[in-house]
């Protein structure tokens, strides 16, 4: 007699299915735009200790390494605010009566909306 | 349509008295295209091998016993056609993420338990009183949980929750569901309760928000959904009672 | 196969679907002291009162009236149905139905919050409370999940109960059953025993009830001495989806579902059903009326219509069309959206934009386990609830939406009788009920585990055998000789079942083990069902006699009873009486006339 079987967990065990995958770039992503926020506080820093730092530091940006990095980076923190938005509905359902907000209709209301609206004011605040 | 075409089902199997590693055998089924995957099996377990073993009842997808892995798949097997795999052969194995007893047939006890400590009935101290008629509930009342009762604990979702299979201490999709769905309920008032369950180690943060279990779900649950708005409630309660401990509770009256 | 451990409890139940759960709350609850094993051979959420899917009938809306529901309970069976058990249903089911929506059922509401009803057939009124289309599904986790509460409920999950035990004074003091996991026969004692095991659709081929309804809990108790009553009465649901037998629930009728043969035609206003008012007329659906017949009288409708040729003919048999088309996607989304389910993944077949094929199917066994008005047998200490018992409510026909109320009105009753019963006899010899569960294990073993049982039957042949001999000479329509030809014939599969040999005979988890003992109950139940049958010769309800096509009240007002013979001779069918309060026996009429008799001295 040896009882119950128990199944073996394997490390790659996020191959097993495509969900899971996407699951792994989604949090993946999170690190692009963790990344993100502290290039933004260097930068911030780099103001702070004058124009000539900050000029440097922009020149420093400009280099081709780094605008693919800001292209990578741009992407994936696209791709993981797409995720975020198709979750909200999930985990803040809307309720009209009975009717529940359709996902789709949730997510413009409370991801896409606000966040191209966001856009357009700073768009508007940087080109005036 | 049954036809003189068959198909092969390579089965999971796994004998608790004489095997210490589970093997996958072959059979030669008749192929029908209204068959599912259940009938297939007990075809066999008629016909050709008596000791293949299974669980199933209702072959209507609301008991929840027949969940098995279809091709790596969590499914119902009484909902998966052999007409959408034909000619290619099956693969059938037990629910993965949990101990196998026999052949396709796993161990429910911790879901079980998990169940039960989530407190899954109304928490109300007049509950037994029928005199005064039934509870007022609005229709818009009913629609804030019942996504959440429809789920028939087959156990699909912790099969496809990567988090089920490593922490033990996580109640998992289907438990928080229903614990969810009573905390939504409008006659109920046992959240706090079921909070204090909720809120210890990982029951429920362990949930990293995968989704999958969502997505195999064959009653359209939403556990992965359920989950995260329970977080949200958890978290709420978390912080209250961080920011104002027992004594400052008293403070408030 | 080793024996196992004894199991000393105050109540025992068997079966964990809608009347054993009901039973173990209600000792829970009124015996806090006691300690209530719940035995059962699936984990209870899988037992079948899950698939019930229209509603559960009880008084609730002023307009309704507890004697309108009497009188259509009993003309609906009828008359077969003792008026007293049927009063008392009655009367108690509201305050059921309430207790149970305050153990959280979410049922379908009005938008004032109160419980919504809807019609059902045979029914004068609305008074069908329902949850959506998964009723029973919703009643069975709401039970189970309340039984959770409680500490004093004992459960053994996977539990095959196989005997039950009698001490030395002819009292029933527990069960035998096998723990599947490993094999071992456990003996489950208790002061008290009730049984809660179902139905045994099984037993025919073409049936809604799922694999586990094989009439485990009837068998035993024929087995103990106790007679199963009213075994001839069917039920033939009207709409089943053809090949799987699938139920397509009566609530779609109610909602306005029309049904249709091949020429489109709206056949039951030809059998005395009524007329048939357009879809959009608002009269239309008319309650006891047409679609809304009951479902015995719908059924034998078919059969006529397919031997006049006006039914479709498909590879799984001849269907009608039931037309859900008019009531619109909204409607059919909100009210029976698990009929849109079911139809969409098992007959390939949208409502919204096609009719549904439907067929007659067997769905719910009116006889049972002969109990009397306390839910108690012939057997002191031994109680019997829901589908497998037979009180009588249901006679000759029930009406759709009285089962699941009554597993809760006598769920509750049985527990309570049970649980007195146990404070009044308190001691039991252990060792005694020990030696019985001890013998019954070596029995098994010796049965089918013995190296030298080389018969060579395979289980699935005598139960295809079983299906075809039980649907040919016992089916909607029956006489004489198809009823002798199924009572021949299932003597002769009892012989064969003696060299029935298992390719399996390990311990654990033997499910083949647990078909063959199931193929034991069906082959039993088959008996009682086929023999009742024969003896009856009169046509009453569901019991339909193509050479006896009266009701005959001179002579069958009567149940009958079926007693077990120790020799395996046929039964022994006896008859008893019939409690007629205030209700004599009338014709039973629907349509235009319908329910509009009174009852004798009610002045009106």
């Amino acid at each position: 007699m040896s009882g119950r079987y128990h199944r073996p967990h394997g490390w790659a065990w996020f191959l097993a299915r495509p969900g899971y995958l996407r699951f792994m770039a989604r949090e993946l992503t999170g690190f692009f735009v963790a990344g993100y926020l502290v290039l933004l506080l260097v930068t911030l820093c780099r103001l702070g200790a004058g124009e000539a730092a900050f000029a440097q530091w922009l020149q420093e940006l400009s280099t081709p390494s780094w605008m693919f990095a800001h292209v990578v980076a741009l992407v994936a923190s696209v791709w993981h605010s797409v995720t975020w938005f198709a979750a909200v509905p999930q985990a803040m359902p809307i309720f009209m009566g009975e009717k529940r907000l359709p996902a789709p209709l949730a997510a413009v209301v409370m991801g896409y909306g606000p966040w191209l609206t966001v856009t357009a004011v700073i768009v508007w605040g940087v080109l005036r | 349509m049954r036809t003189e075409q068959t198909m092969t089902l390579e089965i999971f199997r796994y004998h608790p008295e004489t095997d210490s590693e589970p093997y996958f055998q072959a059979y030669e089924v008749p192929y029908d295209e209204d068959w599912v995957v259940l009938d297939a099996i007990n075809w066999i377990k008629d016909h050709v091998d008596g000791s293949l073993t299974h669980r199933w009842s209702c072959r209507m997808g609301v008991c929840g016993s027949c969940g098995m892995m279809v091709n790596g798949d969590p499914k119902l097997t009484c909902a998966a056609f052999l007409k959408d795999y034909y000619p290619r052969p099956i693969k059938v194995e037990p629910l993965v993420n949990f101990p196998v007893e026999r052949d396709l047939v796993v161990s429910l006890d911790g879901f079980m338990e998990k169940l039960q400590a989530v407190k899954p009935y109304i928490i109300r101290d007049d509950v037994n009183d029928t005199t005064g008629g039934e509870y007022r509930q609005s229709p818009a009342e009913l629609a804030r949980y019942k996504q959440y009762s429809m789920c028939i604990n087959c156990m699909l979702c912790y099969s496809a929750c990567p988090v089920a299979g490593h922490e033990e201490e996580f109640l998992g999709p289907a438990a928080l569901a229903l614990g969810h769905r009573y905390n939504r309920d409008s006659r109920d008032r046992g959240r706090a309760e079921r909070l204090d369950v909720m809120l210890a180690g990982e029951a429920i943060w362990g949930c990293t928000f995968v989704g999958e279990c969502t997505v195999v779900c064959p009653k359209h649950v939403d556990p992965a959904g359920a989950i995260q708005q329970a977080k949200a409630v958890a978290a709420q309660e978390y912080f209250k009672r961080f920011v104002m401990p027992r004594g400052a509770k008293g403070a408030e009256t | 196969m080793a024996h196992g451990t004894t199991h000393q409890h105050d109540v025992v139940i068997i079966g964990g679907g809608g009347a054993g759960l009901r039973a173990s709350i209600a000792i829970a609850e009124e015996n806090p002291s006691f300690s209530v094993a719940c035995v059962s051979k699936v984990y209870p959420m899988r037992s079948h009162t899950v698939t019930a899917e229209g509603g559960a009938a009880a008084k609730i809306k002023p307009n309704d009236s507890l004697e309108d529901h009497i009188y259509d309970t009993i003309s609906g069976a009828d008359w077969l149905a003792d008026q007293d058990a049927v009063e008392y249903f009655v009367n108690e089911a509201p305050a059921e139905m309430i207790q149970l929506e305050h153990w959280g059922c979410p049922w379908s509401r009005e938008g004032d919050g109160s419980v919504a009803v809807r019609p059902f057939g045979g029914m004068k009124i609305e008074r069908t409370w329902f949850a959506a289309d998964k009723t029973g599904f919703h009643m069975l986790h709401s039970l189970f999940q309340t039984t959770l509460k409680y500490g004093n409920i004992v459960r053994y999950d996977e539990h095959f109960a196989t005997r039950l035990l009698i001490d030395a004074h002819g009292r029933c003091r527990g069960c035998a059953a096998i723990e599947l996991l490993t094999g071992r026969v456990r003996a489950i004692l208790g002061k008290a025993v009730i049984i809660c095991t179902g139905g045994a659709g099984r037993v025919f081929p073409f049936t809604t009830n799922g694999s586990i309804k094989t009439g485990d809990g009837m068998a035993m108790a024929y087995r103990a001495g106790v007679a199963l009553k009213d075994m001839e009465f069917i039920q033939y649901h009207p709409t089943g989806l053809p090949g799987t037998g699938i139920l397509i629930t009566e609530a779609s009728r109610g909602e306005g579902g029309i049904l249709v043969n091949r020429d489109g035609y709206r056949y039951l206003q030809d059998y005395d059903l009524g007329e048939a008012l357009d879809v959009t007329d608002p009269r239309h659906p008319q309650k006891r009326a047409m679609e809304l017949g009951p479902r015995d009288r719908l059924s034998q409708c078919f059969i006529k219509e397919m031997w006049a040729g006006r039914t479709i003919e498909t590879r799984d048999g001849h269907v009608v069309h039931l037309d859900l088309r008019h009531l619109g996607e909204a409607k059919i989304d909100r009210k029976i959206p698990f009929v849109r389910e079911l139809s969409r993944n098992y007959a390939g077949i949208d409502p919204v934009h096609k009719p549904i094929p439907v067929r007659p199917v067997v769905h719910y066994v009116m006889g049972g386990i002969d109990v009397g008005g306390n839910s108690a047998t012939s057997v002191p200490g031994l109680y019997a609830a829901g589908e497998c018992a037979c009180v009588s409510i249901n006679g000759a026909n029930r009406l759709g939406s009285n089962s699941l109320t009554e597993l809760l009105v006598f769920g509750a009753q049985a527990g309570r009788h049970a649980a007195r019963f146990a404070m009044d006899n308190p001691g039991y010899d252990v060792a005694e009920l020990e030696a019985q569960a001890e013998d019954e294990g070596a029995r098994i073993r010796r049965t089918w585990f013995d190296p030298s049982r080389t018969g060579g039957e395979r289980i699935a042949t005598l139960r295809t055998e079983l299906h075809d001999a039980m649907e040919d000479g016992a089916g909607i329509y029956r006489d004489a000789e198809s009823l002798q030809a199924a009572c021949d014939k299932v003597a002769e599969l009892r012989e064969r079942y003696g060299n029935v040999t298992l390719d399996d005979r390990t311990h654990s988890f033997n499910t083949e083990l647990t078909a063959a003992l199931e193929l034991g109950s069906l082959l039993d139940v088959a008996e009682a069902m086929a023999h009742s049958g024969l003896e009856r010769t009169e046509s009453r309800g569901s019991h339909q006699r193509l050479d006896h096509t009266e009701r005959n009240d001179d002579d069958f007002l009567a149940h009958s009873l079926a007693f077990r013979r120790e020799d395996g001779g046929p039964p022994r069918i006896e008859y008893g009486p019939v409690t007629i309060t205030k209700w004599p026996p009338g014709a039973r009429t629907y349509g235009a006339e319908s329910g509009l008799k009174r009852p004798r001295g009610d002045g009106t």
